[in-house]
């Protein structure tokens, strides 16, 4: 049974499409769930939209840019702050939020204007600040305001200043992912290649596809450094706006999230000939091989193994002590899309958990073809889930532990399966040999909470007994 | 050979993200220049890397020839003649994964 029609579903039958059970001795490359494709009618979708996907996910990362967000201040504060992605000079990009904060006599009478007035008194109120990201949302994309125009108008009337824009309403696409194609494409075509960087080193890299949550580029960060390998600009983790119009000039495209960014690094191969090399930064096994791969393009081997070997001394011992108790854990991960196949084999080699269920909301068809190439039998590979799937699977599925987003997270609450934030992290930062052992040590904490079994308790008469037998 | 082919593409299936880059031209870029590397490391030659493009083939052929020294005892016996016949049969099979008939539809859009 490779294509499955859940219970829930019997009405959608059209479901059947994206949901895809691996079974021992099928042809895997006969299935293939559809993916990025409209969500059917009658579906509850988790997807965000196209616009959350280019100013939450990419651009609001940078830590030296105004994001200002051309529509009503709904838009702004659903993507503000909720990603965690701190950056070494205080935070800039987690404490502040920009909108136009568009009304009704706005929409009626355009935006325009007080779009120009907003970007004026951002910079005015933060001199230090002269870069700006300048984002369209449904409303202002429906009544047509020219963006473009208005910036130019402000560019012009501000020569130290330099803006990009993003003209990705919420409706541009079915998912996130519209939103990182089109500021992708948008950048390596308006502002790659008018930034000269300094060059500190004979070995130079673009790290793309890393957005620092919870501190991942800090721990890449230190492994290059140690390497002696420049680092001209991550895309977008801990990033200035600078560092990423001067991608043109790095030997080698090191691409980590092949979905959000997978675009820019194929442009530069195109554009540049820079060739792009895609790693796994999490789990212990993968980032020994990414750092290998990256060091034998530079012919630094010898200094690779140093670093590998360090590191597995200090952090190999943890990570054991955990696999130890998390060895036969059934786990679930409900998130975007590359986490999937990043992860799959990563818990499974490392830590000996099981990977038995994977949804993704917004990934593509390449995506599964990544996952069920590395996922398990028995394992179901969902596309833009919905809520009464979510249920269904988990109850064939039982998983121990779920990896999911604050709001699939709450519903997970009531099932009183513990739940990790796999988006934004517990308390990491996951990517690296470190963070491969804080994901653990958040595993171990989460599949061995009481709480959750002393929540699934009625403590009313004398049902209160039991809650202390089970304290 | 069917199974030491078996093998191999067990691997790679695992472990390498190139042979699901974005487009049909990335792909058979990857598949046919990583393999033809790691041919001439099993082989024992020194793989040409004049260019950015090799250099970034070879890193991938190396670490996946060091994996398949390790796990597949047979291959450090094989002849050159046999490592390009199974080597050959794993480029065809994950053409025909990846490729043929694969069945993402983004893989011959024009654009990126
Ligand atoms: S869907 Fe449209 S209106 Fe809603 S948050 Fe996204 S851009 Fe704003």
């Amino acid at each position: 049974m490779p294509m499955v029609l859940l219970e829930c579903d019997q009405d959608i039958p059209e479901r059947e499409r994206h949901i895809y059970f691996k079974a021992p001795g099928e042809d895997s490359r006969d299935y293939l769930p559809a993916a990025n494709a409209p969500t059917i009618p009658g579906t509850l979708s988790e997807r965000g939209c196209s616009f959350c996907g280019a100013k939450l996910v990419i651009g609001g990362v940078l830590k030296d840019t105004i994001q200002m967000i051309h529509g009503p201040l709904g838009c702004a504060y659903d993507t503000w702050h909720t990603k965690r992605y701190p950056s070494d000079n205080g935070h800039f990009q987690l404490k502040y939020s920009w909108s136009t904060d568009m009304k009704e006599s706005h929409i009626v009478f355009g935006g325009e204007k007080r779009l120009e007035k907003c970007m004026h008194e951002a910079f005015d109120a933060m001199p230090e600040i002269k870069r700006m990201v300048v984002y369209t949302t449904c409303p202002t994309a429906l009544i047509g305001d020219d963006v473009k125009a208005v910036v130019k108008k402000v560019t012009a009337a501000r020569t130290d200043v330099d803006i990009f824009t993003v003209e990705c309403p919420g409706f541009a696409g079915v998912s996130q992912s519209k939103g990182h194609h089109v500021l992708n494409i948008g950048w390596v075509s308006e502002k790659v290649g008018t930034v000269e960087p300094e060059i500190t080193s004979e070995y130079t890299i673009n790290f793309i596809g890393d957005y620092n949550i919870q501190g991942d580029t800090d721990v890449l960060q230190r492994y290059w450094d140690r390497l002696g390998i420049q680092v001209i600009a991550h895309f977008t983790g801990n990033s200035t706006y600078d560092a990423c119009r001067s991608m043109h000039r790095a030997k080698l495209n090191v691409v980590n999230c092949a979905r959000s960014a997978g675009y820019i690094a194929n442009e530069l191969k195109r554009l540049y000939g820079i060739p792009r090399l895609d790693i796994d930064s999490w789990g212990f096994n993968y980032m020994a091989e990414a750092i290998r791969k990256v060091a034998s393009f530079f012919g630094l081997e010898e200094k690779a193994e140093e670093l590998i070997a360090e590191e597995t001394a200090k952090w190999k011992p943890q990570l054991d002590w955990y696999k130890e108790r998390l060895q036969g854990k059934k786990m679930a991960i409900w998130t975007g899309g590359p986490r999937l196949w990043h992860w799959t084999k990563a818990v499974e080699d490392d830590l000996g958990v099981e990977v038995v269920a994977m949804s993704s909301k917004f990934g593509h068809e390449e995506d599964f073809e990544k996952v069920i190439a590395r996922g398990r039998n028995g394992t179901y590979y969902i596309d833009d889930p919905n809520e009464l799937e979510f249920f269904e699977i988990m109850d064939k599925a039982k998983p121990d532990i779920i990896f999911t987003g604050p709001r699939v997270g709450d519903l997970v609450k009531k099932l009183h399966i513990p739940y990790v934030n796999g988006h934004a992290y517990h308390n990491g930062p996951y990517m690296g040999f470190e963070g491969f052992v804080n994901m653990a040590r958040d595993m171990y904490n989460a599949t061995h909470n009481p709480l959750f079994r002393l929540a699934a308790i009625d403590i009313r008469d004398d049902r209160a007994l039991l809650v202390e037998e089970a304290a | 050979m069917g199974s030491k082919v078996d093998d191999l593409f067990d691997y790679v299936q695992e472990r390498c993200l190139w042979q699901f880059h974005s487009r049909t031209w990335d792909r058979s870029e990857n598949i046919d220049g990583i393999i033809g590397k790691a041919i001439d490391l099993l082989a024992g030659r020194e793989p040409a890397a004049d260019t950015p493009a090799e250099r970034c083939f070879v890193a991938d052929a190396k670490v996946m020839v060091a994996d398949f020294r390790s796990r597949f005892p047979w291959i450090r016996e094989a002849s050159e003649t046999e490592v390009t016949e199974v080597l050959g049969g794993l480029r065809d099979r994950l053409t025909d994964l990846a490729i043929t008939r694969s069945r993402n539809h983004e893989l011959t859009h024009t654009l990126y």
